[in-house]
């Protein structure tokens, strides 16, 4: 008896409770009424005290993960990037603030969108989301939102996302340049084998190693390889069972020093032509610098960090004393896009709100780059066959330069690419 | 010829195995608990000798030695401040705060990293031998060399010294050791010491390969794991055995797996060492060379 | 076996029993039976209190509560010390998924509902905890937990290769969808007239299917199921003298605490949307594992809390990191440390300072503090 009343007690008071303290929440739920990321007070230290304060987020990969040694220069060159536009006076009569919402989600789709859930109702737009299914993992809220996003990758899949603000070649396009400019200039003339990490990156490549290479008349082998220096012994093997005259390469920095290294202390002399995100200048001081500088060129989607345009000289002098890595070249250069979105959404019927960047970052129709990327690299208004970059640069290793690689053959869109129909990504990641 | 080759290509790998595995081992049996530390000494130890070789420009071997010296500090460091107020608690709890310290000295290794990975300049290391059509760089020569070394030196230590002794005897009876007066703390310290130092001595080879030391490089060291279970937790033999052929195993299998068996997926070769593990232990329970436990009521 | 006579309770002697039915009752005490009622109803409350982002870490926190519940089960009550749990946390994450989820180019999917999908996941998990069940009875201790390990790093392997089920490395998969007697909780909504937000929903959700488990869980552990169990964790050769079928019992530890991790994982990823396969790692084992040695080994209650811990702990040492002075907030540059690098720390840190300085775990800390008021004011 004493028990159900006690029950029905407690259940009232629950109740009671329960219909204050829904009032006390309050509308922070909401997605975007909240101001979301823009409001008309001035940054924290502003640079100019007049200006309103747009928030930016980045999830990165700062410590634990696999991509942290080149996330971090990317974040740093971003900061940097959003400080220098501060600087310059900032955009639409606001400046921009990056610092206060970095995130780090250890390369874990799972961590990636707990950090997104904890900052989505204060950032206007992200200005890195790094990974691709971590960026999968938080796109349906980001629709949900109307939060744009930079990514920190070159999937061919982002051509295809209205609210994911891509720049450069993807490693799809990449490839296919890197494999048309070894038979144009290397003089590969018989078999190809694409070697890469599974998944999105890895797998992008050999789509466009596979397509490049039917387009050349070349025979295609793709093999994937796992992570890690001290697993490429099957790679290895397998290469030179194959024996082809180019290998492309899709992996970290020390797996295709590795792999290189192997193939050179076995007599291989072909060519090797890796993506992007193969090269770290340490690797100048291994014990596989000869047969790097012999054998390797990288396909990029811009120069190097030491190439010679406004930007790339606006970057080096806003980052100071820094170690040269092409973490900050890329940092850097997907920047752009944002800030030109950014730019135009303040032209646009109300000024900047999270709805004018959705509809703005999908009618650019072209992006001052700074003479980092031709300018018609970043529109964004009409198709992805229409509007996808295709030109990559091809870099070879150098040793005097800052960040080991100069260029070999300046912005290019090969062949094969420019006959591509680019109507469903290379790789498809949903 | 291939095969051979890629026993070669084996050993030299399993080699670093070996070594973690012994550290594993060491602490194994002085403390019944599995450190889970041991990736991080290896990283920690390899950038040791980076830091004397690069920066004070010291030779390679100098530069290696200081590092064990330095790694076996480490661990002595860690053994003290994190493990030694624990003695008595359950085994697992010790394992759980020894991923605590795998954490916390990565990441401040991770710090020291920064965006290059670490490599260092073996000397003549771009050297390349060849006997019979086998070719081996001198870079995997001298580690083979150093582990032989290393494992001798050891058998003698435990073999000869009181503190080998005295680490033996604790290894069969904790308490009995300390009622003939024993000082446990000096086994405990000397066991992480050793394991430290050896672990300095694998990293060192691994940051002197083709790619040097980055912060992914930590992952190396949980392949000693099966190395121990199947040499056996308790026997250094048996740390030594394993390592090296789960080093030969993965090699074996990453040359012919995709041919021969192309069915288990691509790149079997890295859970091959653990298969193997599994089918060692559905036949010997102790591992091959492991004590087999005596069960009492 | 004699058979048990219900005894009346002694009127005025809340404390005294009179049968051992009555000792090994849910809710023994009038005390625990009035605080697990304010613990349920305030429970019920959370979800008006909190903001979005911390109610869906508190979800999770709940959901993975049932995965350390079942690895209790099987560690803490039946001493089978087992580094695999990620392996069945992602057996039943891709059932459920494969089974709940939405065909796409890459993966399949069959979108059934979810009184089969989850079920499901859980039966599966519990036939992969079968297999493993025979390597157990052979070994012990260790090498059980490297074994175990071992099954992790076979598991990530066909995780990795079957990209139809998986979606691969770097890709993954949608988890299944989320719907309750027609109720979608991955949408915000108006629910029996009152309007509640995904997450509250989710929360809701969670701590119902929290509170199944946990309860199931408590009657498993007071059987004489669970009786063997410990029987078997104390002394195994004891046990088998006096009659316990050691193989039968590791075997159904490990396929009980395998049912609870496989539901754990197809609910943890339908709530979190995307998961790919290096989820399931040795990391995730680790975590369960501190999660109950955190919380308590062989309790409830414990798991509870120490899932909870775990689930918060990333939030925590972030906040703390933050108000570190001296510390860059920026991603790299300067500073000893970044905040990053000092959360990350802090994580490792936290989890070392508190085994050391509480190794009974939470549930230890909660005893204390109960036996402090048990005796108050005459505590000491």
């Amino acid at each position: 008896m004493t028990k159900k009343r006690n029950l029905l007690r407690v259940g009232a008071c629950a109740m009671t409770a329960a219909l204050v303290l829904t009032a006390c929440r309050g509308g922070d739920s909401g997605s975007s009424e909240a101001g979301g990321g823009i409001t008309d007070e001035p940054c924290p230290d502003a640079v100019n005290p007049d200006n309103g304060c747009i928030y930016l987020g980045a999830i990165s990969d700062l410590t634990k993960g696999p991509f942290a040694p080149l996330a971090v220069p990317i974040t740093d060159a971003q900061e940097a990037f959003w400080a220098q536009v501060n600087e310059d006076g900032g955009v639409g009569g606001y400046d921009i603030n990056l610092t206060d919402h970095i995130a780090d989600s250890e390369y874990n789709p799972e961590l990636h969108n707990r950090k997104y859930q904890e900052m989505r109702d204060d950032v206007a737009a992200l200005a890195q989301t790094l990974g691709s299914s971590q960026t999968l993992a938080i796109l349906e809220d980001m629709k949900a939102d109307d939060v744009i996003g930079v990514p920190a990758s070159w999937n061919s899949a982002w051509e295809f996302e209205d609210q994911i603000l891509e720049s450069g070649a993807s490693y799809c396009f990449e490839a296919m340049n890197g494999v048309d400019w070894a038979v144009a200039e290397r003089g590969v003339a018989n078999k190809v084998v694409a070697v890469g990490y599974a998944g999105d990156y890895g797998g992008d490549a050999a789509a466009g190693v596979e397509v490049a290479a039917e387009a050349n008349g070349l025979e295609y082998v793709a093999l994937e390889t796992p992570a890690g220096q001290e697993n490429q012994t099957g790679a290895i093997s397998q290469i030179l069972g194959e024996q082809p005259d180019l290998v492309y390469i899709s992996t970290g920095p020390a797996e295709m020093a590795t792999i290189v290294g192997g193939l050179a202390q076995n007599g291989f002399t072909g060519t090797v032509v890796g993506s992007s995100p193969t090269w770290n200048p340490a690797l100048l001081q291994s014990a596989a610098a000869p047969a790097l500088e012999a054998l390797y060129f990288q396909a990029g989607p811009w120069g190097p960090f030491g190439t010679d345009t406004p930007g790339h000289q606006k970057m080096r002098d806003a980052l100071g004393d820094v170690t040269p890595n092409d973490g900050y070249t890329a940092g850097w250069a997907w920047s752009y896009a944002l800030l030109a979105t950014l730019e135009a959404a303040a032209d646009l019927d109300g000024g900047i709100t999270r709805e004018n960047l959705v509809k703005a970052a999908g009618e650019l129709e072209s992006v001052d780059y700074e003479g980092m990327l031709p300018e018609d690299a970043g529109a964004t208004d009409g198709d992805p066959n229409e509007t996808a970059f295709r030109q990559s640069v091809i870099s070879r290793v150098d040793p005097s330069a800052p960040t080991g690689v100069t260029i070999e053959q300046d912005f290019t869109a090969g062949p094969t690419v420019s006959d591509f129909d680019f109507t469903e990504p290379c790789f498809s990641l949903q | 010829m291939e095969l051979l080759q890629s026993i070669v290509n084996g050993l030299g790998q399993g080699s670093v195995y070996a070594l973690l595995a012994l550290g594993y081992v060491m602490i194994y049996k002085a403390t019944k608990v599995i450190s889970f530390a041991q990736p991080a000494l290896m990283v920690v130890g390899g950038l040791f000798t980076y830091h004397f070789t690069r920066e004070f420009g010291l030779p390679f071997w100098i530069g290696m030695a200081l590092a064990v010296l330095c790694g076996a500090a480490v661990g002595m460091i860690v053994e003290r401040l994190a493990l030694r107020p624990m003695i008595g608690k359950p085994v697992f709890t010790l394992a759980i705060i020894t991923i605590g310290i795998d954490i916390v000295l990565r990441i401040l290794a991770n710090r020291y990293i920064g965006v290059q990975s670490k490599i260092v300049t073996y000397p003549d290391g771009t050297r390349i031998h060849e006997v019979g059509g086998i070719t081996i760089s001198s870079q995997r020569l001298g580690l083979i060399a150093v582990t032989v070394v290393t494992v001798v030196a050891l058998a003698l230590f435990f073999r000869y010294t009181r503190y080998g002794l005295a680490m033996r005897a604790t290894a069969i009876d904790q308490e009995t050791a300390m009622a003939q007066g024993i000082r446990i703390g000096i086994v405990f310290a000397l066991a992480w010491a050793i394991a430290g130092g050896l672990a300095a001595i694998a990293g060192t080879f691994v940051a002197a390969g083709t790619a040097g030391m980055d912060q992914n490089t930590w992952i190396i060291a949980l392949k000693a794991l099966p190395a121990i279970i199947i040499g056996g937790l308790d026997s250094i033999p048996g740390a030594v055995v394993g390592g090296l052929m789960v080093g030969v195993v993965e090699a074996v299998t990453a040359t012919y797996q995709p041919d021969v068996a192309g069915w288990l997926g691509n790149n079997f070769s890295l859970v091959a060492p653990y298969a193997l593990m599994l089918v060692v232990l559905l036949v010997r329970p102790y591992g091959l060379f492991g004590t087999k436990e005596v069960e009492r009521v | 076996m004699t058979t048990i006579v219900r005894s009346p309770r002694l009127r005025g002697r809340a404390l005294a029993t009179t049968s051992y039915a009555q000792d090994m009752g849910l809710l023994n005490t009038p005390a625990k039976r009035r605080s697990t009622l304010v613990m349920v109803v305030l429970g019920f409350l959370v979800p008006f209190l909190l903001t979005d982002d911390l109610l869906q870490i508190a979800t999770l926190g709940m959901i993975s509560a049932v995965g350390a519940i079942g690895l209790n089960l099987v560690t803490g009550y039946a001493g089978q010390v087992s580094l695999g749990h990620a392996f069945f946390i992602g057996v039943g994450a891709y059932t459920g998924a494969v089974l709940g989820g939405s065909e796409t180019s890459l993966v399949v999917g069959y979108d059934l509902p979810m009184w089969i999908w989850l079920p499901g996941a859980g039966i599966v998990a519990a036939l992969a905890g079968l297999l493993v069940g025979p390597l157990a009875v052979r070994l012990r201790g260790l090498y059980l937990a490297i074994v175990t390990l071992g099954l992790v790093f076979l598991g990530d392997h066909v995780f990795r290769e079957a990209r139809s089920l998986t979606g691969g490395p770097g890709v993954g998969r949608r988890g299944p969808d989320l719907n309750v007697f027609g109720i979608d909780l991955r949408e915000s909504g108006s629910v029996l007239g009152l309007e509640l937000a995904r997450e509250q929903r989710q929360f809701l959700f969670a701590l119902l299917f929290l509170i199944v488990f946990a309860v199931l869980a408590r009657n498993i552990a007071r059987s004489g199921v669970g009786r063997a169990f410990s029987a078997v964790r104390d002394r195994d050769v004891a046990a088998a003298i006096i009659g316990v079928d050691l193989t039968k019992y590791k075997v159904m530890a490990f396929a009980m605490s395998s049912f609870f991790a496989g539901v754990t994982g197809a609910l943890y990823y339908a709530v979190l949307g995307v998961f790919d396969p290096s989820a399931f790692g040795l990391l995730m084992s680790i975590q369960y594992l501190a999660m109950i040695l955190i919380g308590g080994v062989a309790t409830i209650s414990g798991s509870i809390m120490g899932a909870m811990f775990i689930a918060f702990l990333g939030r925590l040492s972030g906040e703390i990191a933050h108000v570190v002075p001296g510390i860059t907030t920026g991603s790299g540059g300067g500073g000893v440390l970044t905040v990053f690098q000092l959360e990350a720390i802090l994580y490792g840190l936290l989890i070392i300072v508190f085994l050391i300085f509480e190794p009974r775990g939470l549930f230890g800390i909660w005893l204390r503090i109960r036996n402090y008021w048990k005796g108050w004011p005459f505590s000491y």
